[in-house]
């Protein structure tokens, strides 16, 4: 896929292994096992059956491979619900914000209008309100619009986050305003020079507040957990942690479903990292 | 990023497009993947909180009644007991999505707002699938009954107990002729039993866990050993804490004492002290729930009601009970789906006491198959002295009260705090809670609550 | 980018009075009201009115099932200050804040360094440190309950060693700072590779010349250039362990922890809330703790912009 193009676009001289280098890498390696043995961790106990997960004493590689747990999480149906409710829900938020936050970003960093500064203000104190903070009040908030255990009560309190706006007020502030001027002169109408020029010119910034908005989108737990109660509509993370499967703690599974849960963005991450690399540290750096 | 990749652009934008447009109208739907698929005419959506054997045994029953009733389709789901349980049905219930029945502890009910967040039972229908007032204690039955109407069918009754290995009691000569372990009847008593068992105990094994860290069973532990010592709460009117911080001081010592004889290992406190168990440790404390644990593991083993070390017997012990969480349109199919579930498991708790419960439903009790259960015909005369909660609001399973005193239990028991000052602060706490207000209404358990 | 939080405050008007009257002119950046309009409709539905409510609802004993409630004054306010769970629990936020931060940043310095250092397999490198942080937090904080399991668990076994991770006070806390680390250094780790990226080359190449060591270069270049991206990095830590709860509440199977040593502001909140159905005093909690998040955040600014001021 891109890769390549990407590999090709920064092309570099392979070094000679330096003593120094080869210390780093060994250095980077042990950092790197200890970093991923966990994971290693979850997926051999995933692996087990679960006799031999609880087995005393604890060994890594499982004695005897089983798909077992697996193919259990798949058949208790719970787990493929919530993937399906993650993914509506993610999707919708990161569309939404995408939507909203591009338009609010332009109109704040480029249009005039009564009051301005005064909102500019507002939305930079909403960086500090989350459902960490206000979820009481915020909970009943959405349980007076009767949105408790909907999709949409899930979905909308996530789709205003002011630090997406803000990103993306900072980004249209660095575009020429000559271009727009350029086509306001030919005649082009307001929408038309956004829709045309302006929100081709920002790809990578909507790309990174995208994939970073899909990300704490689909790991969110607070307030998911807060607002759902209806397993059926619950999202992996809320209902991994909530609902556990009706026969105990089962580590194999639970690892299984930890997986199912990580895997998605983890195998998303092997691909896109040039771009969610890129995404991160823009939305981080623009902070700044 | 040349012309050539226009194609592909448009392909995964349309893509792209779809899943979009397929999200949202998902969400329009609102239903859940589950509940789209489900095609039966009717759909009782049933809450549980039982995981390990009960829940097992739970399943085991649904599916008997699911093969019973075709037409119905029973939608369960089990949710982390506890806190997470009470708050999510009481959310639903308030936020008018509630399940179409579900199940609480029978100590919750009274603070769980009857009326409000609780649908009243429909007794003529309930007698109508054959669960009627008189198959039941009177006592435990009235338990559901507030104002007159019925909120809480109870399923079993479940108490704590002092599990004990035979092989290990057999080799340190403390199992009686009938195969029981020998009777204790003060903590001395106990603690030689202790002694001996610990010599007979293998190197590396713990002689009893007992959740030291746990502020749930520590908190039930203490009830029970308290209640044995006649200890009293609060007066009659709920108006004056009649707590006496003298006998929680020896409970609370009696409790320490476990750990600084070393008998018990504060790292084997939680799920471990069942594992140490299964490999040979000789006692442990447990709820009834362990027995299916304990069975499936082949250990040879008896259960009794924790020790009557302080004079009267009394374990503690709670019930299980059917409830209806308030729908606001609550009738039609489903609610007598409900109606109809409920019976069901009720009436075929023979299952249930596979997990060590005692049914509620008498009838159960008096079969040739329910009396050759063991070690549950070892124990069941348990239910003839419990040791509860005192009635007020904020009491009940994983309640306000328990969520207060526990830790404070856990920290004399763990040794961060001397018992003389942990019962100092317990009785601090029920003073203080006496003069709360029921959130709910806005009275104080003396002025009421909702505790009829 | 390099700009300060500053701008935030202050509308763009760098524009000269010739250029916005052309632009006046054609009427093109006139009414931009419609486009904030979406966002600000949403804004205000769920984060301005929750935050009005929160306020109402602080004066009041209003229960979770709605019903309407009674003033009562200032009541919740002193019923918390009085409360010592309140001042408990903020203790624990504070004190995962305290261990989580300086951990935190030392820890993605370094994986920044090695991620920038070593000239081979980047992706890799990159793939390891980063991908904890792609796991939901209930996925994590699952991951490791399980690694600290005292019988069963890999960490005792690894180690040799018997402690009571999950059961014991002292520890208690600990184990889910240990699983914060793991989980969320990739966050920051990536923003210092971003930043080191961002560094120019002819900075280490001149000093080279100058026969600096790799040490001083560190010293001298690395560290003073990495200065904004640090107090990001410190600041964004602060607010996000502050609002710990996740992991701590999924480690402890939603219980306080052992001896409640493990219960956070926001744990406390939500069960007042939601458990004591107790929303009036939840939302007086919930104030007291937007006070003290936004405190930190206004002093961060006056910070920055005092900074900026000596730079001047």
């Amino acid at each position: 896929m891109t890769a390549t193009q990407i590999r090709v676009s920064s092309p570099k001289a392979r070094k000679p292994w330096t003593p120094s280098q080869i210390l780093l890498t060994l250095l980077g390696t042990a950092v790197s096992v200890v970093f991923m043995s966990p994971l290693a961790w979850a997926l051999f106990t995933s692996l087990k059956s679960e006799t031999e997960a609880v087995a005393v004493p604890t060994h890594w590689l499982p004695e005897k491979w089983t798909g077992q747990a697996w193919k259990a999480i798949f058949e208790t149906g719970n787990i493929t619900n919530w993937f399906v409710n993650s993914l509506v829900v993610s999707v919708c938020v990161t569309s939404v914000v995408l939507l909203v936050s591009a338009l609010a970003g332009y109109g704040f960093a480029r249009t005039e209008f009564r009051g301005k500064g005064v909102l500019l203000g507002l939305v930079m104190a909403g960086l500090m309100v989350s459902p960490a903070v206000l979820g009481v009040p915020l909970f009943t908030t959405v349980q007076q619009m009767g949105m408790v255990d909907t999709y949409w009560g899930m979905i909308l309190p996530q789709c205003a986050p002011a630090a997406m706006v803000y990103i993306l007020y900072k980004f249209f502030q660095g575009i020429p305003r000559e271009l727009e001027e350029a086509a306001f002169i030919d005649g082009a109408g307001r929408w038309r020079v956004f829709f045309t020029i302006v929100l081709p010119l920002s790809r990578p910034s909507l790309a990174a507040v995208g994939i970073f908005t899909f990300i704490a989108s689909w790991n969110n737990f607070l307030w998911p957990y807060m607002v759902t109660n209806n397993p059926d509509l619950m999202t992996m993370p809320n209902g991994i942690a909530t609902v556990m499967n009706s026969y105990g703690i089962q580590w194999a599974q639970l690892m299984a479903g930890g997986l199912m849960a990580g895997l998605p963005l983890i195998i998303v991450f092997v691909f896109f990292q040039r771009q969610i690399v890129a995404g991160v540290a823009h939305t981080g750096l623009a902070g700044q | 990023m040349g012309r050539p990749d226009l194609n592909r652009r448009q392909l995964l934008g349309g893509i792209g497009g779809l899943a979009i447009a397929g999200s949202f109208g998902f969400a329009a739907l609102g239903t859940g993947a589950d509940a789209l698929a489900s095609g039966a005419d009717t759909r009782v959506r049933y809450w549980n909180l039982f995981s390990g054997g009960d829940g097992y045994n739970m399943i085991a029953m649904l599916n008997s009644f699911r093969k019973d009733h075709p037409d119905i389709a029973v939608k369960d789901s089990t949710l982390q007991w506890g806190s997470p349980f009470y708050t999510k049905l009481a959310m639903a219930a308030a936020g008018n999505r509630a399940p179409d029945l579900g199940v609480m502890h029978m100590g919750r009910v009274t603070g769980f707002s009857p009326g409000r967040l609780l649908d009243a039972w429909d007794v003529d229908l309930l007698a109508k699938y054959g669960v009627r007032e008189q198959d039941f204690s009177p006592q435990l039955w009235n338990r559901g009954v507030i104002d007159g109407k019925l909120y809480a069918v109870p399923l079993d009754i479940h108490v704590q107990l002092c599990f004990y290995r035979k092989d290990v009691l057999k080799k340190a000569g403390l199992l009686g002729d009938d195969g029981r372990m020998v009777p204790v009847t003060s903590a001395d008593e106990w603690f030689d039993v202790l002694k001996e068992a610990k010599g007979a105990t293998k190197k590396g094994l713990q002689t009893i866990g007992f959740w030291n860290s746990d502020q749930n069973f520590q908190w039930w532990f203490f009830l029970a050993f308290y209640t044995q010592f006649g200890g009293t709460w609060f007066n009659d009117a709920d108006t004056e804490v009649t707590f006496d911080t003298d006998k929680v001081t020896q409970v609370l010592e009696f409790l320490r004492r476990h750990i600084t004889d070393g008998y018990s290992n504060p790292s084997f406190g939680g799920l471990a002290s069942a594992e140490q168990f299964v490999n040979g440790s000789p006692f442990v404390w447990e709820g009834n729930w362990s027995v299916p644990v304990f069975d499936t593991a082949k250990v040879e083993y008896g259960a009794t009601p924790l020790p009557p070390v302080f004079g009267k017997p009394a374990t503690h012990a709670e019930s299980h009970a059917f409830v209806l969480p308030h729908q606001a349109d609550r009738g039609g199919p489903a609610n007598e789906g409900a109606h109809q579930l409920a019976a069901y498991v009720i009436r075929h708790a023979r299952q249930w006491a596979l997990g060590g419960h005692i049914p509620a439903y008498r009838p159960i009790l008096s079969t040739a198959a329910y009396k050759k259960m063991s070690p549950q015909n070892e124990y069941v005369s348990a239910m003839d002295h419990q040791a509860t909660e005192p009635k007020v609001w904020f009491a009940g399973s994983t309640g306000t009260l328990a969520q207060r005193v526990g830790p404070i239990v856990v920290s004399s028991t763990m040794g961060s705090a001397k018992p003389e000052t942990a019962a100092r602060r317990m009785k601090s706490e029920l003073t203080r809670l006496l003069a709360t207000k029921n959130p709910m209404d806005g009275k104080t358990a003396a002025q009421g609550g909702t505790v009829a | 980018m390099t700009t300060s939080a500053q701008t935030v405050i202050r509308p763009a008007r760098a524009k000269t009075a010739a250029d916005t009257a052309t632009v006046r002119r054609k009427q093109g950046f006139q009414h931009g009201g419609w486009f904030v309009a979406p966002f600000l409709t949403l804004f205000a539905l769920f984060v301005i009115w929750p935050l009005l409510r929160g306020v109402y609802l602080s004066f009041t004993d209003a229960n979770i099932s709605g019903d309407s409630a009674n003033f009562v004054g200032l009541d919740n306010y002193r019923e918390a200050l009085d409360d010592p769970l309140v001042w408990d629990t903020l203790g624990h936020s504070a004190y995962f804040t305290l261990l989580v931060v300086p951990c935190i940043t030392v820890l993605a310095f370094f994986l920044a360094m090695l991620a920038h250092h070593i000239e081979r397999g980047k992706w890799l490198w990159r793939l390891c440190f980063f991908a904890p942080f792609l796991l939901p937090s209930t996925v994590a904080a699952n991951l490791w309950q399980w690694l600290f399991n005292p019988g069963t668990g890999m960490i005792n076994h690894v180690f040799g060693i018997d402690t009571p991770w999950l059961t014991d006070k002292s520890y208690a806390m600990l184990a889910v700072v240990i699983c914060t680390l793991w989980w969320t250094v990739g966050f920051s780790f990536l923003l210092y590779l971003a930043a080191l990226q961002g560094i120019p080359d002819h900075l280490y190449e001149a000093a080279k010349l100058d026969g600096a060591n790799a040490w001083h270069r560190m010293v001298h270049i690395t560290l003073p250039m990495l200065r904004n991206i640090t107090g990001l990095v410190i600041a964004l830590q602060i607010l996000a362990s502050l609002q710990v709860f996740d992991q701590a509440v999924v480690m402890m199977d939603f219980l306080p922890g052992p001896e409640e040593s493990t219960r956070t502001i926001v744990q406390y909140t939500l069960e007042q809330g939601f458990t004591s159905y107790r929303v009036g005093y939840a939302s007086a909690i919930s104030i007291i703790f937007f006070v003290i998040i936004a405190s930190f955040a206004v002093a961060r600014m006056w910070l920055l912009r005092k900074g900026e001021e000596g730079v001047r």
